[in-house]
């Protein structure tokens, strides 16, 4: 065969050997082996040009370092200018290497062992390597699509909602691409979840499909809106995003589905939570700090409170202008801010109409972007801050009032028993006397039980009952030595948090059982025992005694916790311990006992180690009763 | 190399390749079979498990012991390093992942044998895979296993039994000096081979094959090709891949199916073929002068070793009772000469493209020395 046939005939077949791979690797490889074959050459590469030189896309053999004709060419390649090609070597006699330019990609080397290639043959290789430089950008382009459409579709997977890829063809909208969570979520369906979007995305008209106002951008076609939609778990609520996909496909679009089940689950919650507030019969508003302040949020409860027409009262309204005192909202806010959080706080008011009330203020200090700002709620006591009053001027009576006027009766009437001789009318006498010392006593009893309330609802000590129980026990013995008192408490102390009012209580139910006894000699038993009451650890004290016992209407007021003009007790005795009680967070059970009566206080427990500390391991002082 | 002939079977065949094994310098065998043994057998598969050093081969048409082909008994030849055998299975089905299984580099040479009923394109596969990996730094000589009648058997081993459909590959450490030429010469053509798949050639110019090829050989030759003694004709009129700067590649045609011509390797779609024809002379004085090329080789000249020579057995139904010339041609007094007769062969020479031949005569110089 003529050489020029045979030239032209080789340089054809590795014109077949270019392109139609899959990978720029697969076809450098490819276009590689067909140059060395049809050349009859033994080394080879296709390299890339990059910023920092050139890198191997295909050698033969595949590493090109164990070869010594390869690893000189590409020694020349790496010193070559781009201008410098077609380029040639010879490391060892006889040994060539060829380089040639690929234009816009790279360029090629071929090492030839023991011959060299014509000038002719590597004159006609040009177009050949132009094909193949242009076979290696077209992949190299395709390599770096595919590789931003692998990223994208790990983008795509990695979003943790679903998401699909859909194409509107004759009004049918399919998905073509979904992520996993799509599939998770909906199911495998073709079909675009919820109501069709099709008319939302292909018309720019008004949409009729859903409750919700749909925003969108008639000029690109993209639309938001919520929507149900069935999955796999029942109905449920998404906020969709429609993106149409710019390109070549101009009805394919993206699919956002954004699961909001939750968010109006609890936006709901709010909105009920909102009108609880609103309906409140307390003040509730957020203000701003400082010594004027600015209404920020007020419910319908503070405009009652505050006899407003509306919630517009308090706009262009400082909150100051609603104390009766402007300067005590200085000092409101200052402690607020200082404490962070404040629990009924009385303070005077103006309501709207220049009345002035009590308010029970209660806040807390929120932090906001705009700064600090104070959460408030406002009770209006001013009923009980009147009866209060009432109780100071009724306590005044009794302890100061009547009390002058009996003993002035007291005195006349121990004149009066001491001019008379007449037996009848000394008795007469005497009676006036032990009703006034009944009166006195009564008067007593009220400012003692006046006393209970002044202490509050708190104690911060806690009561060695045994200590507590003895002392009792010791004082009554003093004052009736002919009644005898036992206590039956365990050697191991017992702890409860209480103060003087438990001992002012278990005086008085052992005093009553002593002195209302008809037993020649009262007897009163104490004992204690560890119960538990309402799911946690309580010290019961149980006063029982040999009497006739309590009146069945005594014990039912007590019981019931209210007197009626047709029930009601005879003094003051059982309300100090009913109050008291209730005061220490305790309660009080009465039982018939044979003979007599048993009635158990029942505590709750202090710390158990309490003994061994003298504070009593709870951080409160400890006390007997005093 | 140590040596070993035998025509014997089952025990005593054992013995003797025992024998070779546990000589001393013998680190692997590489046993080449004739038809004579029937290598399917659990005998002879008892036989390769029992060696105590690697074994690798095939069953060929001939093999050829003391510069004789032989069409029975085994040959075996004591591999004086330790040698690394690698498998290719399924071989019919082997794509470009074929590089990541091939040994790293290191060995001097190889001797790869193919099962050459494997599908062709999987052959050239391998081929490709061969030279992408070590291009000329890995020597390689072989050829196609099997029998010229056969199609489906087994005709590969190593000491785990015996395969087909597969490769078998062993890395040596001596250097070897490769010839590679076939003497056959153009006499017709080029034509473009415009629909093939694998061996098969199913048109030319856009013409049935058969038809192209019968009229080439009857208007430049005085042969007659009848479609009933087809492979006698296509025994002497191969066709030739051509590549600059170098013979053709042979590809030799043995079957026609319709109008398609099969061959041994592939032809690939596109390229173009020539008709080539023979005669003894030239085909001889080719084969002659590969054995010159192996024995002149840098790291082979003066030094001893053993020639192997893998020549096609069409070459010897070509030349049939003249063969011996052939193989007298090849024969250098000073190196002892072993080899097979095989269907396609398997070479580079140390300098150009690796490939899979037809009608060619391979001759390796094996020097003893590492």
């Amino acid at each position: 065969m003529p050489e020029r046939q045979q030239r032209v005939q080789a340089l054809y077949e590795i014109a077949l050997t270019i392109g139609g791979k899959e990978t720029l690797t697969e076809t450098a490889d490819a276009a590689l082996a067909g140059y060395l074959r049809k050349l009859n050459c033994s080394v080879g590469g296709i390299f890339r040009a990059t910023e920092t030189g050139y890198t191997p896309t295909a050698t033969i053999p595949a590493d090109p370092a164990g070869n010594a004709l390869l690893s000189a060419g590409i020694e020349r390649l790496a010193e070559l200018s781009s201008d410098g090609f077609p380029s040639h070597t010879e490391p060892t006699a006889g040994d060539h290497c060829y380089l040639f330019s690929l234009p816009d990609f790279g360029a090629l080397v071929i090492g030839k062992q023991g011959g060299e290639i014509d000038t002719a043959t590597r004159s006609a290789l040009t177009p050949l390597n132009e094909k193949l430089a242009e076979a290696c950008r077209n992949k190299l382009v395709e390599r770096q699509l595919r590789e931003q459409r692998n990223r994208f579709e790990a983008v795509f997977d990695a979003i943790p909602e679903p998401v699909a890829d859909t194409v509107v063809e004759d009004g049918t909208e399919e998905i073509i691409a979904s992520n996993a969570e799509f599939e998770r979520t909906f199911g495998d369906t073709d079909e675009t979840p919820g109501t069709a979007m099709v008319p939302e995305i292909t018309d720019t008209g008004e949409s009729t499909q859903h409750s919700r106002p749909i925003d969108t951008d008639d000029g690109d076609h993209r639309i938001t809106t919520e929507t149900s939609c069935e999955t796999v778990d029942g109905t449920e609520e998404f906020l969709f995003h429609g993106v149409p996909v710019a390109g070549d496909q101009a009805d394919e679009y993206i699919h956002l589905y954004v699961d909001i089940t939750d968010q109006k689950r609890r936006a709901d919650e709010l909105r009920r939570y909102e009108r609880l507030v609103e309906n409140l019969p307390i003040g509730v508003y957020r203000t701003t700090p400082g010594p004027d302040g600015e209404f920020k949020l007020v419910n319908q409860g503070l405009v009652d409170i505050l006899e407003a027409d509306s919630k517009a009262y308090f706009e262009n309204r400082s909150v100051s202008e609603i104390y009766a005192d402007p300067d005590e909202r200085a000092a409101f806010s200052d402690r607020l801010l200082e404490e962070g959080t404040v629990d009924n706080v009385e303070l005077q008011f103006e309501t709207a109409d220049g009345n002035q009330i009590w308010g029970e203020v209660s806040g807390i200090v929120t932090e906001t972007d705009d700064g600090p700002v104070f959460e408030l709620a406002l009770q209006d006591i001013t009923a009980r801050k009147e009866r209060d009053q009432q109780l100071d001027v009724l306590n005044r009576v009794l302890r100061h009032n009547l009390r002058n006027a009996l003993n002035v009766i007291d005195g006349n009437a121990a004149m009066l028993n001491a001019a008379i001789e007449d037996d009848e009318l000394q008795s007469h006498v005497k009676r006036i006397e032990r009703r006034v010392s009944n009166l006195e006593a009564l008067s007593e009893k009220a400012v003692t039980v006046r006393s209970l309330f002044d202490q509050g609802r708190s104690t911060t000590t806690a009561c060695d009952i045994q200590a507590l129980l003895m002392r009792v026990s010791n004082e009554l013995e003093e004052c009736h030595p002919d009644a005898r008192v036992v206590v039956d408490a365990p050697e191991q102390s017992l702890y409860v948090n209480a103060d003087v009012r438990l001992k002012m209580a278990l005086a008085e139910l052992v005093n009553n059982a002593v002195v209302h006894n008809n037993r020649s000699t009262p007897e009163v038993t104490l004992t204690t025992e560890t119960v538990t009451r309402d799911g946690e650890q309580a010290v019961e004290i149980v006063i029982t005694d040999n009497g006739p016992g309590i009146p069945k209407h005594e014990r039912k007021a007590i019981e019931s916790g209210e007197e009626t003009p047709l029930q009601h007790g005879t003094g003051l005795g059982l309300w100090l311990v009913y109050w008291a009680m209730s005061l220490l967070g305790g309660d009080i059970h009465i039982n018939d006992a044979d003979p007599g009566t048993r009635i158990a206080l029942r505590l709750p427990q202090a710390g158990g180690d309490a003994q061994s500390q003298p504070d009593g391991g709870t951080g409160v002082a400890v006390n007997s009763g005093d | 190399m140590k040596l070993a002939y035998s025509s014997a079977t089952g025990d005593a065949l054992r013995n003797e390749l025992t024998s070779l094994a546990t000589q001393e310098h013998v680190r692997g065998l590489l046993v080449l079979a004739t038809p004579s043994v029937d290598i399917t057998t659990d005998d002879f598969e008892t036989t390769l498990r029992s060696m105590s050093v690697p074994v690798c081969g095939g069953l060929f048409p001939q093999v050829i012991v003391d510069g004789e082909p032989r069409a029975s008994g085994v040959l075996a030849i004591g591999l004086p390093t330790a040698p690394t055998v690698t498998v290719v299975s399924e071989l019919s089905e082997a794509d470009d992942d074929l590089d990541a299984t091939l040994p790293a580099e290191g060995s001097e040479a190889a001797f790869v044998f193919v099962d050459a009923h494997a599908d062709a394109n999987g052959v050239g596969s391998l081929i490709d895979a061969l030279f992408r990996t070590y291009s000329v730094g890995l020597s390689v000589v072989g050829g196609g296993a099997g029998r010229l009648d056969g199609g489906d058997e087994p005709c590969l081993f190593t000491g785990d039994g015996v395969i087909k459909d597969a490769a078998v590959m062993v890395t040596i450490d001596q250097p070897i000096g490769i010839g590679v030429r076939h003497g056959w010469n153009e006499v017709a053509g080029p034509f473009r081979v415009t629909d093939a798949d694998g061996g098969m050639i199913r048109e030319l110019d856009g013409e049935p094959a058969c038809e192209v090829y019968q009229e080439a050989i009857e208007t430049n030759t005085d042969t007659t090709l009848h479609r009933e003694d087809f492979f006698e004709t296509a025994t002497a009129h191969p066709f030739g891949i051509s590549r600059l700067d170098g013979e053709p590649i042979v590809r030799d045609p043995f079957a026609v199916d319709g109008d398609a011509i099969s061959c041994f390797g592939p032809v690939p779609e596109g390229e173009f073929v020539t008709v080539l024809a023979g005669d003894p002379d030239s085909l001889i004085g080719a084969a002659e002068q590969a054995a010159e090329t192996a024995l002149t080789e840098e790291p082979i000249t003066d030094s001893a070793g053993t020639l192997c020579v893998f020549d096609c057995i069409s070459r010897q139904l070509y030349l049939d009772e003249i063969f011996e010339r052939e193989v007298a041609a090849i024969n250098d007094d000073g190196w002892p000469m072993v080899g097979a007769l095989t269907i396609g062969e398997i070479a580079n020479d140390g300098t150009g493209h690796l490939d899979y031949y037809n009608k060619t005569a391979v001759v390796a110089a094996v020097s003893d020395s590492a």
